[in-house]
């Protein structure tokens, strides 16, 4: 039946939101305790504290596997007597394909959004900040993990709510609206319309670097995707940002978002075509990124390599004469 | 003190003398015939950088060995972007179920090595590693497993022993630095 999904990023209000727009729908409303509740009633119990602290890649015993498989299979049966909001889990890829649905993604400012959980929760800044920043990359991990995809790319989404300066109860209302406004329609025709870009989201690189060419901030990164896609390396462009520092309130003041993320590497990288005497700033980022996400594998390619790869004697390309050049 | 040469308008500095790449090929000449000894190996050449390198190398080994030779398609900006990269010049031999070793003259990105790494995968060898004679980790960007190799360098350009520029300098018998931006008087 009809289903609302909405994915937030922690303390953007998401969860009031949710528990908004089902009252005012009348939709069931399904989140992280009422699915734990309800496989716990079928004999299946959580096993780690947390779902984003699961260890897909180690889980021995297949349990965490289980348990996810498990879920949604109970997420999706729900769904065929119900009407659901779904707070979370993935429920944007889940039923992207799923007639009537909209798929809603509710983000706030960094700091907003420590400011709430401090105030919900209780917390002081530091405290607050250091969860956020843990939620969210628990989120990156869960959705890269259990569904191969980037939390933070916003193509998965049909509607995105910042709710900085609107109040939830106004998110909910615009919420219920659009859903209305999609989902009625479809009911006088003899089916929903298939969707033109159904698969955007399984599209391959070569296809996405087409299609976002315009978002690269720099023609070096567009040519540099474009090499990736000759030697089929698997890339997302700019899909992280990294905190790098706070001032005494708690408030971001430098972060740091690398142009690439190749995942079958799981490795980022920066591009500065900057001279080196310019490139200094990137190359704190990059000390300090080592120092506060030591796990996470990031190279800085500078003018002089990036020129290189280009570059059509260098020594990497020393086929180059022989290269197709009448086709 | 390296040795500069100088070649019309282009500045060599000597890196590596025939005297050190004679020493370190034989090294890894030995290496490879210890490690391969009474197994079916294959050393698969990678057009055409590595031919010089190949030729002297196999000549310091003391187990037999079978070669072939591939060539696979570089990336340019100014080639199709929507092309990818394909293979020139095949195999002849077939590689599965033998030991394959890829000879390259030089490894710095990774991204032609990878490539040409996971084709030869699907073919199912029985083993397949890699030698190159010059490795430039500063430029790698994406990880290539270099089972045996010569020298590291840094960030520079290099001709000669097979290597080029423009075409030019492949039969030189050491190894120099390249410098474009310095014109000799």
């Amino acid at each position: 039946m009809g289903i609302i999904t909405i994915s937030r990023e922690f303390g953007s209000g998401g969860e009031t939101i949710a528990r908004l727009v089902s009252e005012k729908t009348g939709f069931m409303l399904i989140n992280k305790d009422s699915i734990a509740r309800g496989l716990s009633e079928h004999g299946i119990e959580i096993p780690a504290a947390d779902l984003e602290q699961l260890d897909l890649e180690n889980d021995q015993d297949r349990s965490a596997h289980r348990y996810i498989e498990a879920m949604h299979e109970y997420i999706y049966d729900l769904a065929i007597r119900n009407d659901l909001v779904i707070l979370g889990r993935g429920g944007s890829i889940l039923f992207k394909d799923y007639p009537p649905s909209i798929h809603v993604r509710v983000i706030a400012q960094f700091t907003q959004r420590v400011q709430r959980v401090m105030k919900t929760y209780n917390l002081n800044s530091d405290t607050a900040v250091k969860l956020v920043k843990e939620k969210d990359r628990g989120m990156i991990s869960y959705y890269r993990q259990v569904f191969d995809v980037n939390w933070n790319n916003l193509r998965y989404y049909n509607l995105v709510l910042n709710t900085e300066y609107i109040e939830l109860e106004d998110v909910a209302d615009i919420i219920v609206g659009a859903y209305r406004i999609h989902a009625e329609p479809r009911e006088v025709k003899d089916g929903p319309p298939k969707s033109e870009i159904e698969d955007s989201v399984f599209c391959t690189p070569a296809e996405t670097a087409e299609a976002e060419s315009e978002q690269f901030m720099h023609p070096s990164e567009e040519e540099f995707a474009h090499m990736l896609d000759f030697y089929r390396i698997r890339w997302e462009y700019e899909p992280n940002t990294f905190l790098l520092e706070w001032d005494s309130e708690g408030n971001v003041v430098e972060a740091f978002s690398p142009d690439f993320y190749l995942p079958d590497q799981d490795l980022y990288i920066e591009l500065t075509t900057q001279k080196p005497k310019q490139a200094w700033k990137k190359n704190r980022k990059i000390r300090r990124m080592n120092e506060l996400y030591p796990h996470v594998n990031v190279r800085l390619i500078d003018k002089r390599g990036f020129e290189s790869l280009l570059k059509k004697h260098s020594i990497d390309y020393d086929q180059e004469t022989d290269r197709e050049k009448g086709e | 003190m390296h040795e500069k040469k100088s070649y019309g308008e282009d500045q060599l500095k000597v890196i590596f003398t025939r005297e050190q790449i004679e020493e370190k090929i034989k090294e890894l000449g030995s290496r490879i015939s210890k490690d391969y000894a009474g197994s079916e190996l294959i050393m698969i050449g990678v057009l055409r950088g590595s031919t010089y390198f190949l030729v002297d190398l196999t000549r310091s080994m003391s187990i037999p060995f079978a070669i072939d030779f591939i060539s696979i398609s570089h990336y340019s900006e100014q080639a199709d972007s929507a092309g990818v990269v394909r293979i020139t010049k095949d195999l002849d031999l077939s590689i599965t179920g033998k030991n394959v070793l890829v000879v390259e003259d030089i490894v710095d990105t990774g991204l032609s090595l990878g490539y040409l790494l996971r084709n030869l995968k699907t073919r199912n060898p029985a083993g397949l590693k890699v030698c190159t004679l010059l490795n430039v980790e500063a430029r790698r960007i994406v990880e290539v497993p270099v089972d045996y190799k010569g020298f590291d360098i840094p960030n520079i350009f290099v001709v000669g022993y097979g290597l080029d520029y423009n075409e030019r300098y492949r039969n030189l018998q050491f190894i120099a630095e390249f410098d474009r931006s310095r014109k000799s008087t």
